[in-house]
């Protein structure tokens, strides 16, 4: 997968890898750069980072939480998803951070049995631009008393973000 | 740490949406949780069970695609994850015969089987033929790789094959880096 140069054009290539222990200090050191969640809190999860293949420096950080067959849930939901202040709004410098790494949960969820089943509960603010960047869909549950019920990418919806970002 | 009204106060929606996800059913409590997830469950079933047989074949396909490809790019040898394996993973998730499926990229039925088994080396024929099979979808050069490993494997830990050769070799350099 690759990121934009938002003034050059230029494209690099990621990587993207489990956060260790020592990552977790550097983010919570970093409080400048990822200044909007408490990562610490989810130190016993599953967290991911985005990096650039050639630098060591974390450009964007994910949480996964697992549903597994016997909640006959299936899927892979995106706890949260933070990219790094300087690549945010107007004057970023990197693009498509926060694609790579949805698309990376979509073909975790290929890859765990899910068929590529991916949600996230959305701000009820951000639902139309959810399903505009990355094709998620909106569903809205009765029972729940957040009014936003959940977006997800189903089967045929997560192999197109895989194509978008060239995992397939 | 920020709320979503600091951060809507910076950011336009499209924005927030590029950098941000904000917690999810973690923050659901109780019977709100509980009846999220009996919703979700119901609506993922009824969703499943729409699907057509292609949907589940794709599905099935990719998860095999990418084993391989963390296979390939794992440091990690594993002896039970060999080329046969894989291909016979293949031919399972299509549901094809071993005979079938030899038919349809014209090998022997006996040369497959002794792949599969780890009794023979695929030649490169077989491994052309099982990317037009798949319709590129498992490029040649993935199955190349899964060899590739496999062949690193044996040449790292069955100094075996080193020592048979050895008679054929008549003259070596005499000094070592």
């Amino acid at each position: 997968m690759e990121v934009e140069d938002s003034k050059t054009g230029g494209r690099y290539e990621i990587m993207i890898e489990r956060l260790t222990l020592n990552d977790f200090k550097i983010v919570k050191k970093d409080k400048i750069r990822f200044d909007s969640f408490n990562w610490s809190k989810y130190r016993e999860q599953e967290v991911y980072k985005l990096r650039l293949t050639e630098c060591q420096e974390i450009l964007g950080l994910m949480c996964l939480n697992e549903f597994p067959p016997e909640t006959g849930i299936n899927a892979l939901e995106i706890e949260l998803l933070e990219v790094s202040v300087e690549n945010r709004g107007n004057n970023k410098r990197l693009q498509g951070i926060a694609g790579c790494l949805i698309a990376f949960a979509c073909r975790e969820a290929f890859n765990r049995g899910y068929k590529g089943w991916v949600f996230l509960i959305p701000k009820s603010e951000l639902i139309e631009h959810y399903s505009k960047a990355y094709g998620f869909v909106h569903i809205p549950l009765r029972a729940v008393a957040r009014p936003e019920g959940f977006m997800e990418l189903e089967t045929g919806r997560s192999v197109q973000l895989l194509k978008k970002y060239g995992l397939i | 740490m920020k709320s979503f009204k600091d951060i809507q106060k910076e950011f336009t929606p499209k924005e927030i949406v590029e950098s941000f996800i904000f917690s999810g059913t973690k923050s659901l409590k109780g019977k709100d949780r509980e009846n999220f997830m009996n919703e979700f469950r119901e609506h993922r079933k009824k969703v499943s069970d729409s699907y057509s047989g292609t949907t589940e074949l794709i599905s099935q396909l990719l998860q095999l695609k990418f084993q391989i490809e963390d296979y390939i790019k794992s440091t990690q040898f594993n002896k039970d994850f060999y080329f046969g394996y894989f291909l016979n993973e293949y031919i399972s998730i299509l549901n094809r015969k071993k005979k079938d499926f030899a038919q349809e990229i014209e090998v022997d039925p006996a040369e497959l089987s002794q792949i599969i088994n780890k009794h023979r080396k695929p030649t490169e024929k077989i491994i052309f033929r099982l990317e037009i099979h798949s319709n590129r979808n498992f490029p040649a050069l993935l199955w190349f790789k899964v060899l590739e490993k496999e062949r690193a494997y044996e040449l790292m830990y069955n100094r075996q094959i080193i020592e048979e050769e050895k008679e054929h070799v008549k003259r070596k350099l005499e000094f070592s880096f």
